[in-house]
Protein backbone atom coordinates (compact mmCIF):
# COMPACT_ATOMS: atom_id res chain seq x y z
CA UNK A 1 0.00 0.00 0.00
CA UNK A 2 1.43 3.44 -0.36
CA UNK A 3 2.14 5.58 2.26
CA UNK A 4 3.31 9.11 2.51
CA UNK A 5 5.12 10.53 5.97
CA UNK A 6 3.17 7.33 7.55
CA UNK A 7 -0.18 8.55 5.98
CA UNK A 8 -2.13 6.01 3.80
CA UNK A 9 -2.99 7.37 0.11
CA UNK A 10 -4.24 6.34 -2.81
CA UNK A 11 -3.68 7.36 -6.34
CA UNK A 12 -6.58 8.60 -8.20
CA UNK A 13 -8.56 11.79 -9.10
CA UNK A 14 -9.92 13.34 -5.85
CA UNK A 15 -13.04 14.94 -4.65
CA UNK A 16 -14.95 11.66 -3.86
CA UNK A 17 -15.93 12.80 -0.31
CA UNK A 18 -14.19 15.95 0.16
CA UNK A 19 -11.15 14.06 1.08
CA UNK A 20 -8.23 15.65 1.94
CA UNK A 21 -5.15 15.69 -0.84
CA UNK A 22 -1.09 15.12 -0.12
CA UNK A 23 1.24 15.41 -2.62
CA UNK A 24 -1.55 14.71 -4.85
CA UNK A 25 -2.32 11.37 -3.52
CA UNK A 26 -5.93 11.02 -1.79
CA UNK A 27 -5.77 10.65 2.06
CA UNK A 28 -7.42 6.96 3.04
CA UNK A 29 -8.94 8.20 6.72
CA UNK A 30 -8.64 5.50 9.28
CA UNK A 31 -11.45 6.49 11.09
CA UNK A 32 -14.01 7.27 7.94
CA UNK A 33 -12.53 3.62 6.72
CA UNK A 34 -12.25 -0.30 7.95
CA UNK A 35 -10.49 -1.13 5.03
CA UNK A 36 -8.00 1.72 6.36
CA UNK A 37 -7.84 1.36 9.86
CA UNK A 38 -7.11 -2.47 9.19
CA UNK A 39 -3.26 -0.80 6.91
CA UNK A 40 -3.37 0.95 10.42
CA UNK A 41 -3.49 -1.62 12.99
CA UNK A 42 -2.34 -4.41 11.13
CA UNK A 43 -0.88 -6.08 8.30
CA UNK A 44 -3.94 -6.79 6.00
CA UNK A 45 -3.58 -7.35 2.16
CA UNK A 46 -1.57 -5.69 0.14
CA UNK A 47 -3.99 -5.07 -3.30
CA UNK A 48 -2.17 -4.67 -5.72
CA UNK A 49 -3.28 -3.11 -9.81
CA UNK A 50 -3.45 -6.90 -11.54
CA UNK A 51 -6.37 -7.82 -8.64
CA UNK A 52 -9.89 -8.07 -9.38
CA UNK A 53 -12.03 -7.69 -5.89
CA UNK A 54 -15.40 -8.71 -5.04
CA UNK A 55 -16.44 -5.38 -2.45
CA UNK A 56 -19.41 -6.78 -0.31
CA UNK A 57 -21.69 -3.53 1.77
CA UNK A 58 -20.53 -1.27 -1.00
CA UNK A 59 -22.40 1.88 0.91
CA UNK A 60 -22.01 4.83 -0.35
CA UNK A 61 -19.10 4.29 -2.31
CA UNK A 62 -16.27 6.25 -0.09
CA UNK A 63 -13.54 3.08 0.56
CA UNK A 64 -14.64 1.30 -2.82
CA UNK A 65 -13.14 4.70 -4.13
CA UNK A 66 -9.87 3.83 -2.61
CA UNK A 67 -9.96 0.43 -3.19
CA UNK A 68 -10.68 1.32 -7.13
CA UNK A 69 -7.25 3.44 -7.38
CA UNK A 70 -5.18 -0.09 -6.26
CA UNK A 71 -7.35 -2.69 -7.85
CA UNK A 72 -7.25 -4.06 -11.57
CA UNK A 73 -11.52 -3.65 -10.87
CA UNK A 74 -14.06 -4.54 -7.98
CA UNK A 75 -17.21 -5.55 -8.27
CA UNK A 76 -19.61 -3.58 -5.42
CA UNK A 77 -22.52 -5.36 -4.22
CA UNK A 78 -24.93 -2.87 -2.33
CA UNK A 79 -28.24 -3.81 -1.28
CA UNK A 80 -30.15 -0.36 -0.22
CA UNK A 81 -31.20 2.31 -2.80
CA UNK A 82 -30.42 5.68 -1.09
CA UNK A 83 -26.34 4.68 -0.59
CA UNK A 84 -26.89 3.05 -4.31
CA UNK A 85 -27.61 6.57 -5.73
CA UNK A 86 -24.07 7.96 -4.62
CA UNK A 87 -22.13 3.90 -5.43
CA UNK A 88 -23.53 5.07 -9.05
CA UNK A 89 -22.20 8.55 -8.86
CA UNK A 90 -18.94 7.12 -7.55
CA UNK A 91 -18.82 4.28 -10.80
CA UNK A 92 -19.84 6.90 -12.94
CA UNK A 93 -16.42 8.67 -12.45
CA UNK A 94 -14.26 5.07 -11.97
CA UNK A 95 -14.58 3.50 -15.10
CA UNK A 96 -13.26 0.26 -12.92
CA UNK A 97 -15.90 -0.26 -10.64
CA UNK A 98 -19.34 -2.35 -11.70
CA UNK A 99 -21.98 -1.42 -9.31
CA UNK A 100 -24.88 -4.54 -8.64
CA UNK A 101 -27.29 -4.04 -6.99
CA UNK A 102 -28.36 -6.90 -4.87
CA UNK A 103 -28.65 -8.68 -1.62
CA UNK A 104 -24.88 -9.97 -0.29
CA UNK A 105 -26.92 -12.76 1.21
CA UNK A 106 -28.02 -14.13 -1.75
CA UNK A 107 -24.83 -14.65 -4.06
CA UNK A 108 -26.88 -16.65 -6.57
CA UNK A 109 -28.57 -13.29 -7.55
CA UNK A 110 -25.03 -11.69 -9.03
CA UNK A 111 -23.69 -15.08 -9.42
CA UNK A 112 -24.22 -14.44 -13.84
CA UNK A 113 -22.34 -11.28 -13.50
CA UNK A 114 -19.34 -11.68 -11.43
CA UNK A 115 -16.09 -13.79 -12.15
CA UNK A 116 -13.45 -15.39 -10.28
CA UNK A 117 -11.98 -12.61 -7.82
CA UNK A 118 -8.50 -12.17 -6.11
CA UNK A 119 -10.12 -10.87 -3.22
CA UNK A 120 -13.12 -10.66 -1.18
CA UNK A 121 -13.83 -8.08 0.70
CA UNK A 122 -17.14 -7.87 3.08
CA UNK A 123 -18.83 -5.21 5.20
CA UNK A 124 -22.27 -5.73 6.08
CA UNK A 125 -24.17 -5.34 8.85
CA UNK A 126 -26.03 -8.62 9.14
CA UNK A 127 -26.78 -10.78 12.02
CA UNK A 128 -25.05 -13.66 10.24
CA UNK A 129 -21.37 -12.36 8.45
CA UNK A 130 -19.85 -15.60 9.00
CA UNK A 131 -22.09 -17.48 6.50
CA UNK A 132 -22.91 -14.63 4.06
CA UNK A 133 -18.67 -14.60 3.72
CA UNK A 134 -18.45 -18.20 3.67
CA UNK A 135 -21.51 -18.12 0.52
CA UNK A 136 -19.72 -15.76 -1.34
CA UNK A 137 -16.17 -17.67 -1.19
CA UNK A 138 -17.46 -19.38 -4.19
CA UNK A 139 -16.08 -16.44 -6.49
CA UNK A 140 -13.19 -16.44 -4.77
CA UNK A 141 -10.37 -18.17 -6.42
CA UNK A 142 -7.67 -20.56 -4.36
CA UNK A 143 -4.84 -19.02 -2.86
CA UNK A 144 -6.72 -15.74 -2.26
CA UNK A 145 -8.04 -13.81 0.40
CA UNK A 146 -11.08 -13.00 2.46
CA UNK A 147 -10.89 -9.35 4.55
CA UNK A 148 -13.94 -9.88 6.54
CA UNK A 149 -14.61 -6.78 8.57
CA UNK A 150 -17.01 -8.07 11.64
CA UNK A 151 -19.29 -5.42 13.06
CA UNK A 152 -19.95 -7.52 16.04
CA UNK A 153 -22.79 -5.51 17.25
CA UNK A 154 -24.59 -6.56 14.70
CA UNK A 155 -24.28 -10.03 15.31
CA UNK A 156 -26.08 -9.78 18.62
CA UNK A 157 -26.68 -6.67 20.85
CA UNK A 158 -26.23 -8.58 23.83
CA UNK A 159 -23.03 -10.70 23.56
CA UNK A 160 -19.82 -9.89 24.73
CA UNK A 161 -17.69 -8.80 21.21
CA UNK A 162 -14.83 -10.52 22.23
CA UNK A 163 -17.38 -13.92 22.27
CA UNK A 164 -18.67 -13.03 18.70
CA UNK A 165 -14.71 -12.11 17.17
CA UNK A 166 -14.12 -16.31 18.34
CA UNK A 167 -17.15 -17.61 17.50
CA UNK A 168 -17.04 -16.49 13.85
CA UNK A 169 -12.93 -17.28 13.22
CA UNK A 170 -14.41 -20.74 14.50
CA UNK A 171 -17.05 -20.98 11.52
CA UNK A 172 -14.70 -19.55 9.22
CA UNK A 173 -12.16 -22.16 10.16
CA UNK A 174 -14.88 -24.94 9.91
CA UNK A 175 -15.48 -23.87 6.50
CA UNK A 176 -12.32 -24.85 5.65
CA UNK A 177 -10.62 -21.29 5.42
CA UNK A 178 -7.38 -20.51 7.09
CA UNK A 179 -7.25 -17.85 9.05
CA UNK A 180 -3.95 -15.63 8.69
CA UNK A 181 -5.33 -12.32 10.57
CA UNK A 182 -7.54 -11.70 13.20
CA UNK A 183 -7.16 -7.62 15.18
CA UNK A 184 -9.88 -5.26 16.57
CA UNK A 185 -9.82 -2.28 14.74
CA UNK A 186 -9.49 -0.03 17.75
CA UNK A 187 -8.89 2.82 18.05
CA UNK A 188 -10.45 3.85 15.48
CA UNK A 189 -13.77 1.49 15.63
CA UNK A 190 -14.95 0.22 18.62
CA UNK A 191 -16.93 -3.48 18.71
CA UNK A 192 -15.14 -3.77 15.13
CA UNK A 193 -12.77 -6.29 14.21
CA UNK A 194 -11.10 -7.51 10.88
CA UNK A 195 -10.37 -10.96 10.18
CA UNK A 196 -8.21 -11.79 7.02
CA UNK A 197 -8.39 -15.47 5.53
CA UNK A 198 -6.88 -17.79 2.75
CA UNK A 199 -8.70 -20.05 0.58
CA UNK A 200 -6.48 -23.04 0.73
CA UNK A 201 -5.74 -24.90 -2.17
CA UNK A 202 -6.96 -28.19 -0.84
CA UNK A 203 -10.21 -25.93 0.62
CA UNK A 204 -12.95 -28.08 2.43
CA UNK A 205 -15.23 -25.17 1.49
CA UNK A 206 -18.40 -26.44 0.62
CA UNK B 1 -25.83 -25.45 -18.87
CA UNK B 2 -24.78 -22.11 -17.16
CA UNK B 3 -26.01 -18.74 -17.71
CA UNK B 4 -24.06 -15.57 -17.29
CA UNK B 5 -24.72 -12.26 -18.55
CA UNK B 6 -22.77 -12.69 -22.25
CA UNK B 7 -24.49 -15.97 -22.69
CA UNK B 8 -25.33 -19.29 -21.91
CA UNK B 9 -22.55 -21.78 -21.77
CA UNK B 10 -23.16 -25.83 -22.40
CA UNK B 11 -20.60 -28.70 -22.07
CA UNK B 12 -20.30 -28.55 -26.35
CA UNK B 13 -19.80 -24.71 -26.13
CA UNK B 14 -21.66 -21.26 -26.22
CA UNK B 15 -24.35 -18.85 -27.18
CA UNK B 16 -23.71 -15.61 -26.90
CA UNK B 17 -26.48 -13.28 -25.36
CA UNK B 18 -28.03 -10.54 -27.82
CA UNK B 19 -25.89 -6.97 -27.32
CA UNK B 20 -28.68 -4.88 -27.45
CA UNK B 21 -28.43 -3.40 -23.59
CA UNK B 22 -31.97 -3.35 -23.35
CA UNK B 23 -32.31 -7.18 -24.33
CA UNK B 24 -29.35 -7.80 -22.03
CA UNK B 25 -31.00 -6.26 -19.12
CA UNK B 26 -34.00 -7.84 -19.58
CA UNK B 27 -32.59 -11.25 -19.67
CA UNK B 28 -30.35 -10.46 -16.74
CA UNK B 29 -33.33 -10.41 -14.99
CA UNK B 30 -34.59 -13.70 -15.73
CA UNK B 31 -31.25 -15.45 -15.51
CA UNK B 32 -30.88 -13.82 -11.69
CA UNK B 33 -34.32 -15.65 -10.79
CA UNK B 34 -33.30 -19.19 -12.65
CA UNK B 35 -31.40 -20.82 -9.56
CA UNK B 36 -28.60 -23.21 -10.79
CA UNK B 37 -25.33 -24.47 -10.18
CA UNK B 38 -22.92 -21.88 -9.77
CA UNK B 39 -19.66 -22.86 -11.74
CA UNK B 40 -16.65 -20.08 -11.38
CA UNK B 41 -15.84 -17.92 -14.34
CA UNK B 42 -13.24 -15.93 -16.08
CA UNK B 43 -14.05 -13.17 -18.10
CA UNK B 44 -11.49 -14.80 -20.91
CA UNK B 45 -14.73 -17.17 -21.08
CA UNK B 46 -16.94 -14.46 -22.56
CA UNK B 47 -14.20 -13.87 -25.51
CA UNK B 48 -14.33 -17.52 -26.31
CA UNK B 49 -17.90 -17.34 -26.38
CA UNK B 50 -17.74 -14.42 -28.78
CA UNK B 51 -19.28 -12.11 -26.88
CA UNK B 52 -16.69 -9.48 -26.43
CA UNK B 53 -13.06 -8.84 -28.06
CA UNK B 54 -11.18 -7.83 -24.79
CA UNK B 55 -10.59 -7.00 -20.85
CA UNK B 56 -11.61 -3.54 -21.49
CA UNK B 57 -14.88 -4.04 -23.17
CA UNK B 58 -16.01 -6.65 -21.27
CA UNK B 59 -16.10 -4.49 -18.59
CA UNK B 60 -17.55 -1.76 -20.20
CA UNK B 61 -19.95 -3.72 -21.41
CA UNK B 62 -20.90 -4.94 -17.70
CA UNK B 63 -21.01 -2.52 -16.09
CA UNK B 64 -22.77 -0.20 -18.65
CA UNK B 65 -25.62 -3.27 -18.15
CA UNK B 66 -25.13 -3.23 -14.06
CA UNK B 67 -25.70 0.43 -14.28
CA UNK B 68 -28.61 0.33 -16.02
CA UNK B 69 -29.97 -2.66 -13.65
CA UNK B 70 -29.12 -0.66 -10.70
CA UNK B 71 -30.91 2.60 -12.25
CA UNK B 72 -34.05 0.80 -12.98
CA UNK B 73 -34.35 -0.54 -9.36
CA UNK B 74 -34.21 2.41 -7.34
CA UNK B 75 -36.83 3.75 -9.90
CA UNK B 76 -38.97 0.69 -9.07
CA UNK B 77 -38.03 1.15 -5.20
CA UNK B 78 -38.81 4.91 -5.10
CA UNK B 79 -42.10 4.51 -6.98
CA UNK B 80 -43.42 2.67 -4.62
CA UNK B 81 -46.60 4.44 -2.77
CA UNK B 82 -44.55 4.26 0.62
CA UNK B 83 -41.11 5.71 -0.36
CA UNK B 84 -41.85 9.30 0.29
CA UNK B 85 -44.11 8.74 3.54
CA UNK B 86 -40.79 7.48 5.18
CA UNK B 87 -38.23 10.74 4.97
CA UNK B 88 -41.92 12.55 5.50
CA UNK B 89 -42.37 11.24 8.90
CA UNK B 90 -38.62 11.60 10.09
CA UNK B 91 -38.42 14.70 9.05
CA UNK B 92 -41.59 15.35 11.36
CA UNK B 93 -40.26 13.95 14.14
CA UNK B 94 -36.64 15.82 13.59
CA UNK B 95 -38.91 18.90 13.69
CA UNK B 96 -41.06 18.66 16.28
CA UNK B 97 -37.36 17.79 18.75
CA UNK B 98 -35.83 20.88 16.86
CA UNK B 99 -38.83 23.44 17.57
CA UNK B 100 -38.76 22.06 21.06
CA UNK B 101 -34.92 22.66 21.49
CA UNK B 102 -35.04 26.00 19.84
CA UNK B 103 -38.00 27.17 22.04
CA UNK B 104 -36.36 26.34 25.07
CA UNK B 105 -33.45 28.26 24.02
CA UNK B 106 -34.70 31.06 23.39
CA UNK B 107 -36.84 31.34 26.59
CA UNK B 108 -34.14 31.37 28.56
CA UNK B 109 -32.44 33.72 26.74
CA UNK B 110 -36.00 35.55 26.86
CA UNK B 111 -35.88 34.93 30.95
CA UNK B 112 -32.03 36.89 31.33
CA UNK B 113 -33.43 40.30 29.33
CA UNK B 114 -36.75 40.04 31.84
CA UNK B 115 -35.55 39.32 35.36
CA UNK B 116 -38.70 39.08 36.98
CA UNK B 117 -40.87 36.66 33.75
CA UNK B 118 -41.71 33.52 34.76
CA UNK B 119 -43.55 31.19 32.90
CA UNK B 120 -44.75 29.15 36.44
CA UNK B 121 -48.56 29.68 37.66
CA UNK B 122 -49.00 31.00 34.41
CA UNK B 123 -50.52 28.91 31.37
CA UNK B 124 -48.69 30.31 28.57
CA UNK B 125 -48.62 28.26 25.55
CA UNK B 126 -45.20 27.96 24.60
CA UNK B 127 -45.89 29.38 20.76
CA UNK B 128 -47.48 32.35 22.38
CA UNK B 129 -44.36 32.49 24.01
CA UNK B 130 -42.37 32.42 20.95
CA UNK B 131 -44.89 35.08 19.22
CA UNK B 132 -44.24 37.29 22.05
CA UNK B 133 -40.44 37.48 21.42
CA UNK B 134 -40.57 38.12 18.08
CA UNK B 135 -42.62 40.78 18.26
CA UNK B 136 -40.84 42.48 21.08
CA UNK B 137 -37.33 41.40 21.39
CA UNK B 138 -35.00 43.33 18.92
CA UNK B 139 -31.90 41.76 17.66
CA UNK B 140 -31.03 38.40 16.48
CA UNK B 141 -33.54 36.49 19.33
CA UNK B 142 -36.62 38.41 17.94
CA UNK B 143 -35.20 36.84 14.18
CA UNK B 144 -34.79 33.12 15.92
CA UNK B 145 -37.92 33.78 17.36
CA UNK B 146 -39.74 34.24 13.70
CA UNK B 147 -37.54 31.56 12.44
CA UNK B 148 -38.92 29.02 15.01
CA UNK B 149 -42.90 30.40 14.02
CA UNK B 150 -41.83 29.99 10.46
CA UNK B 151 -40.52 26.05 11.32
CA UNK B 152 -43.70 25.54 13.39
CA UNK B 153 -45.93 25.98 10.39
CA UNK B 154 -43.65 24.47 7.98
CA UNK B 155 -44.11 21.52 10.53
CA UNK B 156 -48.35 21.93 11.14
CA UNK B 157 -48.65 21.81 6.72
CA UNK B 158 -46.26 18.41 7.29
CA UNK B 159 -47.99 17.18 9.21
CA UNK B 160 -50.81 17.34 7.40
CA UNK B 161 -49.47 16.43 4.03
CA UNK B 162 -48.04 12.72 6.30
CA UNK B 163 -51.47 12.43 7.52
CA UNK B 164 -53.15 12.38 4.24
CA UNK B 165 -50.49 10.36 2.39
CA UNK B 166 -50.89 8.01 4.66
CA UNK B 167 -54.43 7.24 4.61
CA UNK B 168 -53.59 6.96 0.66
CA UNK B 169 -51.17 4.37 1.58
CA UNK B 170 -52.54 2.69 4.10
CA UNK B 171 -56.30 3.25 4.49
CA UNK B 172 -56.81 0.39 7.23
CA UNK B 173 -54.37 1.00 9.59
CA UNK B 174 -54.81 4.83 9.36
CA UNK B 175 -58.85 4.46 10.00
CA UNK B 176 -57.86 2.42 13.32
CA UNK B 177 -54.93 4.56 14.62
CA UNK B 178 -55.17 7.87 12.76
CA UNK B 179 -52.52 8.69 9.93
CA UNK B 180 -50.16 10.58 11.90
CA UNK B 181 -49.68 7.42 14.43
CA UNK B 182 -49.74 5.16 11.46
CA UNK B 183 -47.20 7.01 9.30
CA UNK B 184 -44.96 6.65 12.43
CA UNK B 185 -45.68 2.94 12.68
CA UNK B 186 -44.92 2.62 9.13
CA UNK B 187 -41.60 4.87 9.64
CA UNK B 188 -40.54 2.24 12.66
CA UNK B 189 -40.98 -0.50 10.65
CA UNK B 190 -38.88 0.89 7.64
CA UNK B 191 -41.64 0.44 5.05
CA UNK B 192 -45.25 -1.26 4.58
CA UNK B 193 -43.59 -4.32 3.42
CA UNK B 194 -42.09 -4.36 6.74
CA UNK B 195 -45.08 -3.34 8.78
CA UNK B 196 -47.07 -5.93 7.31
CA UNK B 197 -44.73 -8.58 8.39
CA UNK B 198 -44.66 -7.72 11.91
CA UNK B 199 -46.27 -9.73 14.26
CA UNK B 200 -48.90 -7.88 16.53
CA UNK B 201 -47.24 -8.30 19.62
CA UNK B 202 -43.98 -6.28 18.16
CA UNK B 203 -46.59 -3.51 16.76
CA UNK B 204 -47.56 -3.21 20.24
CA UNK B 205 -43.93 -1.99 21.52
CA UNK B 206 -42.96 -0.52 18.58
CA UNK B 207 -41.27 2.53 19.54
CA UNK B 208 -40.61 1.58 22.85
CA UNK B 209 -36.99 0.10 22.45
CA UNK B 210 -35.52 1.26 25.35
CA UNK B 211 -37.65 -0.04 27.98
CA UNK B 212 -37.95 -3.41 26.26
CA UNK B 213 -34.40 -3.98 25.75
CA UNK B 214 -34.84 -3.02 29.81
CA UNK B 215 -37.18 -5.65 30.01
CA UNK B 216 -35.15 -8.29 28.25
CA UNK B 217 -31.69 -7.50 30.13
CA UNK B 218 -32.83 -7.36 33.60
CA UNK B 219 -36.20 -7.70 35.37
CA UNK B 220 -38.15 -4.30 34.86
CA UNK B 221 -41.85 -5.27 33.41
CA UNK B 222 -42.31 -5.50 29.67
CA UNK B 223 -43.22 -1.98 27.93
CA UNK B 224 -47.31 -2.22 27.29
CA UNK B 225 -47.43 0.16 24.09
CA UNK B 226 -44.93 1.82 21.92
CA UNK B 227 -45.95 4.29 19.36
CA UNK B 228 -49.39 3.40 19.89
CA UNK B 229 -49.74 5.02 23.38
CA UNK B 230 -50.30 7.80 21.25
CA UNK B 231 -53.37 7.02 19.98
CA UNK B 232 -56.35 8.38 22.48
CA UNK B 233 -58.03 5.21 23.04
CA UNK B 234 -54.54 3.63 24.43
CA UNK B 235 -53.93 7.23 26.56
CA UNK B 236 -57.65 8.05 27.25
CA UNK B 237 -57.96 4.61 28.81
CA UNK B 238 -57.87 3.94 32.29
CA UNK B 239 -54.62 3.13 33.50
CA UNK B 240 -54.98 -0.95 34.65
CA UNK B 241 -56.56 -1.81 31.49
CA UNK B 242 -54.34 0.43 28.98
CA UNK B 243 -52.45 -3.11 28.13
CA UNK B 244 -55.29 -4.55 27.37
CA UNK B 245 -56.38 -1.60 25.03
CA UNK B 246 -53.02 -1.62 23.36
CA UNK B 247 -52.45 -5.43 23.22
CA UNK B 248 -56.31 -5.68 21.31
CA UNK B 249 -55.40 -2.38 19.37
CA UNK B 250 -52.17 -3.75 18.07
CA UNK B 251 -53.93 -7.50 16.92
CA UNK B 252 -56.08 -5.46 14.56
CA UNK B 253 -53.29 -3.08 13.43
CA UNK B 254 -51.39 -6.17 12.49
CA UNK B 255 -54.27 -7.37 10.39
CA UNK B 256 -55.27 -4.10 9.05
CA UNK B 257 -51.10 -3.45 7.79
CA UNK B 258 -51.70 -7.02 6.20
CA UNK B 259 -54.73 -5.87 4.05
CA UNK B 260 -53.26 -2.76 3.41
CA UNK B 261 -50.18 -4.13 2.03
CA UNK B 262 -51.99 -7.15 0.37
CA UNK B 263 -54.89 -5.66 -0.86
CA UNK B 264 -54.30 -1.91 -0.37
CA UNK B 265 -57.68 -1.16 -0.24
CA UNK B 266 -60.20 -0.17 2.95
CA UNK B 267 -61.87 -3.02 3.74
CA UNK B 268 -65.43 -1.56 5.45
CA UNK B 269 -66.36 -4.70 7.37
CA UNK B 270 -62.90 -5.77 8.74
CA UNK B 271 -63.07 -1.90 9.93
CA UNK B 272 -66.31 -1.77 11.64
CA UNK B 273 -65.44 -5.16 13.27
CA UNK B 274 -62.20 -3.91 14.40
CA UNK B 275 -63.26 -0.66 15.86
CA UNK B 276 -65.88 -2.19 17.83
CA UNK B 277 -63.57 -4.52 19.06
CA UNK B 278 -61.48 -2.03 20.14
CA UNK B 279 -63.88 -0.04 21.58
CA UNK B 280 -65.46 -2.82 24.08
CA UNK B 281 -61.87 -4.05 25.11
CA UNK B 282 -61.62 -1.12 27.14
CA UNK B 283 -65.33 -0.76 28.09
CA UNK B 284 -65.49 -4.29 29.30
CA UNK B 285 -62.30 -4.65 30.91
CA UNK B 286 -63.45 -2.00 32.84
CA UNK B 287 -66.63 -2.80 33.83
CA UNK B 288 -65.25 -6.34 34.70
CA UNK B 289 -62.60 -4.95 36.99
CA UNK B 290 -64.58 -3.02 38.40
CA UNK B 291 -66.87 -5.79 39.72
Amino acid sequence: MLWINDVLVSQGDGGVYNERMLGGARVWDPYRSKLAALYYVGKGIEISADQIVLYLGAANGTTVSHVADYAECVYAVEFAPRPMQDLLEVARRRTNIVPIMADAKNPEQYAPLVEQVDLLYQDVAQPDQAAIAIRNCVFLRTGGYLILMLKTRSVDMRKDPAEVFARTIEDLQIAGLQVVESIWLMPYHSDHAAIVCTKPANGGLA
Amino acid sequence: MSSYWFGDVEAGGCTPAAGDPALLEARLRSIRTSPGPFVPFTWQLAVRCGAVRDRTEYIARLRELCVADAERRIREIYSQKDAELLPMVRMLDELDTVINLLSERAAEWHQVRHPSFSRKYRRIPAHNLVRTMREKSPGALGLVAGRIEDLAAARTELAKEVSARAYGVMPNTSALIGGLVAARLLSQAGGLAGLARLPASTIQVLGAKTALFAHLRTRSPSPKHGIIFQHRRVHNAPKRVRGRVARVLAGKLAIAAKIDFYRGESDRVFLEAAQKHIDTAGGEAADALDQ
